[in-house]
């Protein structure tokens, strides 16, 4: 359990990186449209939080199951769009090339941290199955 | 003609060759994620299209010749509803197994199915119309085909999508039988 508190210290650090990141990419050029990326990372793990319940039963583990499919369509759904909205602005001389880097690169770190977070939970907790 | 017996079922006229994938543990959870993931980048090209044309800036003449108007979003959403009538029916009936309720139900849901394709196809020869008669034809600049370009590039993954998604959710499970199709 001291490698999870380690981990635990690390993943916050990065993802104060991460905000850092999009904040800057906001505040450098005062155009707040940016912030954006950042609610998108943070939204996209909630689909699979909803639906993995759903059709959760023992029997139905390698069944085909609809709800689990959708919350994951719609998770990568969200994460490409985290990614390709600031490519979009940036295209359209909206915000400019440093800020679309700074907020994916920024965006990136969040949603990793996200999901190496909810990762290495799942596995502690399979430990004592 | 040396088919196993089992294997075809002489009252169908239409074979739906399923085709069978081992991709190995997470092939479905990849097909749906990468099926997210182009729908997601096909909805993105064309909305980078539709802004870029709402913030074109006149630089030569008094206005911008071409706008992304109302017209360039018809194939897109030929294309989603397309995508969606696919995707929501069970394919379990398609293939017309005994004991999933009666043979109309089939029928049914293979006129859906069909619908479902017609919309998706012509979505992208709707797209590949508009790439044609709008802006290659047009006399406009060579910037400005960049829209139709991304109408068409839109359409081909969103059939993309529909194609891996349904890949995807037709991979035999683990301890699933296999189905005679």
């Amino acid at each position: 359990m001291a490698a999870g508190l380690k981990t635990v210290i690390l993943l916050s650090f990065v993802l104060a990186v991460g905000f850092l990141l999009i904040i800057l990419s906001c505040a450098l050029w005062q155009n707040w449209l940016p912030l954006l990326v950042a609610l998108t990372f943070v939204l996209a793990p909630l689909p699979n939080a909803i639906f993995s319940h759903c059709g959760h039963d023992d029997f139905s583990e390698y069944e085909h199951s609809g709800p689990i499919d959708l919350g994951r369509f719609i998770t990568s759904v969200v994460v490409i769009t985290g990614f390709a909205f600031p490519i979009v602005l940036a295209h359209a001389a909206v915000i400019t090339g440093g800020a679309c880097v700074m907020s994916i690169v920024g965006g990136g770190l969040v949603y990793g941290t996200i999901v190496a977070y909810s990762a290495a939970f799942t596995q502690d907790e399979s430990e004592f199955d | 003609m040396s088919l196993p017996r089992a294997d075809y079922d002489p009252r169908r006229v239409c074979l739906n060759p399923f085709p069978e994938f081992t991709l190995g543990k997470h092939r479905r959870t990849a097909g749906v994620y990468i099926a997210g993931a182009l729908f997601a980048l096909a909805n993105w090209v064309f909305l980078d299209a539709a802004i870029l044309s709402a913030h074109m800036k006149p630089i030569w003449g008094d206005e911008v010749p071409v706008h992304v108007t109302f017209v360039d979003w018809v194939p897109g959403i030929c294309s989603f509803i397309g995508f969606l009538i696919v995707n929501i029916i069970d394919k379990d009936r398609i293939r017309g197994d005994e004991g999933f309720g009666d043979s109309r139900a089939v029928w049914r849901a293979r006129l859906f199915l069909f619908i479902g394709f017609a919309f998706m196809a012509g979505g992208l020869a709707g797209s590949i119309c508009i790439l044609v008669l709008k802006y290659v034809l047009g006399d406009y600049p060579e910037q400005f085909s960049y829209y139709g370009y991304a109408n068409v590039t839109q359409n081909v993954a969103m059939m993309l999508a529909g194609v891996f998604l349904w890949i995807a959710q037709n991979t035999s499970g683990e301890y699933e039988y296999n189905l005679t199709l």
